[in-house]
């Protein structure tokens, strides 16, 4: 197989005087559905806008695809955003188009598509990302926080990307909605086979569907592999987070 | 099959082989978003003779799902379910995105075009949400009036710190501006009258008319139109900002009334604020009439104030006074209003914004006019 489709390599990020990484490295491969979590404040969300090259850290590199992110042209910057889909955190949706709309603009923008040819996949996007067809007539406004997201991955999925970058998938939806998101994001590792990179909080979600977890702590990856081996982590915070889970099934089990 | 050297590229995409059956549609080479238009030109240019028996997959070097809609479409547009074709010719992870993008499949019927509204569709609609917003607009002036009745009734509800920082945000740092414009406004005119007196000797009327056109009419226009662009679409945006963020509803749940602590403090302040601004403004465009009297007209300043305490009545200084808390209580009431009205997105704020300022000079204007009638009927 081909080599990883995203390198991050000994990656240093300062604030000021505030360190957030201090030597980050890992790989994720192809088709592969990695999630990245920590506790808050541990920069999770500052790697995804360091990949995604909207944040410059302060030393290291990272390559997506092949191309060097921060030390790279512009066209190059260009065509490699061409072939990734990110999904913001609210959605990012464009307030002022409809939710077609929304997905029609990286068509038209980076295609010569003509629009004949545009609007019947503007509706795969949406149906994919499994929104009723008529949500594509929809404002942004008008749209829960679950299709937003929905929304959000209809229109970073449009120029069929080889990544998906997600910041919290699961934040702010209900328990019901947030597993069918995990589906959809299996969905789209496995059948479709993007490589799906995450940034959560969601336990449900790293059990799941995620192959590889990748923990940050400290500034450094604290563990780095499937859930199972990333449980056994002799960590006290990876203790806590993964303890919240048990303590809750025994908690119900005991009541029962 | 002889085809002609020309029409030779789209056969990169697909070719028809004749079978006993009937047509079988025979893919190869990438079938992939960034050459689609080639691809659907390709499609579009094989000939439909026969009917289409089947799809041959199997040289087919890669396919997304933009690909594999684009032969679906191209299936049902030659008459065949596309759910009924066989793919086993395709590769294992190409018949998966088949499947993945005819589970999805849109249906054949074109997307509904959107409804355009003709010219009187839309002046309808655009009257009847002008009714709308203005009895609102009404409904609100109520409710504030009723706000003010009732803490004129218990004074303590009024929020002195709140009404002494919304004043120094719509007053105090409005008097730079304010002076600024009428100064100018000042010299313009008085050069102008100046040019028309000057040929019949009359120079020294040019402070009556500049005294009188400066406190009846130009100072309180030109400040109320300063203030609605500053305070009217500050209100709007501040509101719409704390309504978008839900701190109005906290505001309210935490027992607190919005009318006291956000509307109240806004209109009184910009009620009392206001005439003083005017009164900042009379000033200032007299002494720009007098700098441009004294150097053009030969007008000296102790001349130009002594013809001003005759020209200028006591009871034309007021109706300009009179004007400017009416002014401001209709540009706080729309400010306030579209504010708190603004629907919850992001791209609402800025629309409110701007039909705040061009409703609050609007305002402005019919509100003078009115005055002007009103005093004239008054004889004042």
């Amino acid at each position: 197989m081909d080599g990883p489709v995203i390198e991050v390599r000994d990656v240093h990020t300062r604030f000021g005087r505030e360190a957030v990484h201090r030597g980050v490295s890992f790989h994720v491969g192809r088709g592969e559905l990695v999630a990245l979590i920590g506790g808050s404040g541990t920069g999770k969300s500052v790697m995804l806008r360091e990949m995604i090259g909207l944040l410059r850290p302060s030393a290291g590199t990272l390559r997506v695809l092949g191309t060097d992110v921060w030390n790279c042209t512009p066209a190059q910057l260009r065509s490699l955003r061409r072939r990734i889909g990110v999904m913001f955190q609210d959605g990012a949706l464009f307030s002022s188009l409809d939710v077609a709309h929304n997905v029609a603009v990286p068509l038209f923008e980076n295609t010569r598509l003509p629009p004949e040819l545009v609007w019947p996949l503007v509706e795969l996007r949406i149906a994919l990302a499994g929104l009723p067809p008529e949500a594509g007539g929809k404002m942004p406004s008008e749209l829960s926080g679950g299709m937003r997201k929905r929304a959000a991955i209809a229109r970073a999925l449009a120029l069929e990307p080889e990544i998906l970058f997600l910041d919290e998938p699961g934040s702010g939806l209900d328990p019901v909605t947030a597993r069918a998101f995990d589906q959809l994001m299996r969905f789209l590792a496995s059948d479709l086979g993007i490589t799906v990179f995450l940034v959560t909080h969601d336990l449900d979600t790293l059990l799941g569907v995620a192959d590889r977890v990748i923990v940050l702590s400290q500034g450094r990856v604290l563990a780095d592999g499937p859930v199972a081996s990333v449980i056994g982590t002799d960590d006290p915070w990876v203790r806590a987070y993964f303890g919240a889970r048990t303590t809750i099934a025994a908690e119900a089990s005991h009541g029962a | 099959m002889a085809a002609p050297p020309l029409s030779a590229a789209p056969e990169r995409w697909v070719s028809l082989e004749t079978t006993a059956q009937g047509d079988v549609l025979r893919l190869a080479g990438h079938w992939r978003l960034s050459s689609l238009a080639s691809i659907e030109a390709g499609l579009s240019a094989l000939p439909a003779v026969r009917p289409l028996a089947g799809v041959d997959g199997a040289a087919l070097a890669s396919l997304d799902t933009a690909g594999a809609l684009t032969l679906l479409r191209h299936l049902r547009r030659r008459g065949l379910d596309p759910a009924g074709v066989d793919y086993g010719s395709f590769a294992d992870e190409h018949r998966r995105v088949v499947a993945v993008t005819l589970k999805r499949l849109p249906p054949a019927e074109a997307r509904a075009p959107r409804r355009a509204r003709n010219a009187l569709t839309a002046l309808g609609a655009w009257a009847s949400e002008l009714s709308v917003l203005l009895a609102g607009h009404l409904g609100f002036l109520g409710a504030v009036a009723a706000g003010l009745g009732a803490s004129l009734l218990s004074p303590r509800r009024l929020r002195l710190r709140e009404l002494a920082a919304q004043f120094r945000h719509t007053t105090l740092t409005a008097l730079p501006v304010v002076s600024l414009v009428t100064f100018l406004i000042g010299v313009v005119f008085a050069y102008l009258l100046g040019q028309q007196a000057q040929r019949y000797g009359a120079g020294i009327f040019v402070v009556d008319g500049v005294a009188l056109g400066i406190a009846r009419e130009f100072s309180p226009i030109i400040v109320a139109v300063i203030v609605a662009g500053r305070s009217g679409a500050a209100f709007t945006a501040q509101l719409g900002t704390m309504r978008l963020t839900e701190e109005t509803d906290a505001i309210r749940v935490l027992g607190l009334s919005p009318m006291d602590v956000l509307v109240l403090p806004r209109v009184l302040a910009l009620v009392a604020g206001l005439p003083l601004l005017v009164f900042a403004g009379n000033v200032m465009g007299n002494l720009g009439a007098m700098a441009m009297t004294a150097t053009n007209l030969g007008i000296p300043p102790p001349v130009y104030v002594e013809r001003l305490h005759i020209a200028l009545a006591p009871r034309h200084f007021i109706v300009g006074l009179v004007k400017a808390p009416v002014f401001a209580l209709f540009i706080a009431v729309i400010g306030i209003r579209m504010g708190m009205s603004v629907p919850r997105d992001t791209r609402a704020i800025g629309i409110s914004t701007t039909s705040t300022v061009v409703q609050g000079i609007v305002c402005v204007i019919l509100l003078d006019a009115f005055f002007a009638v009103l005093f004239q009927e008054l004889d004042i």
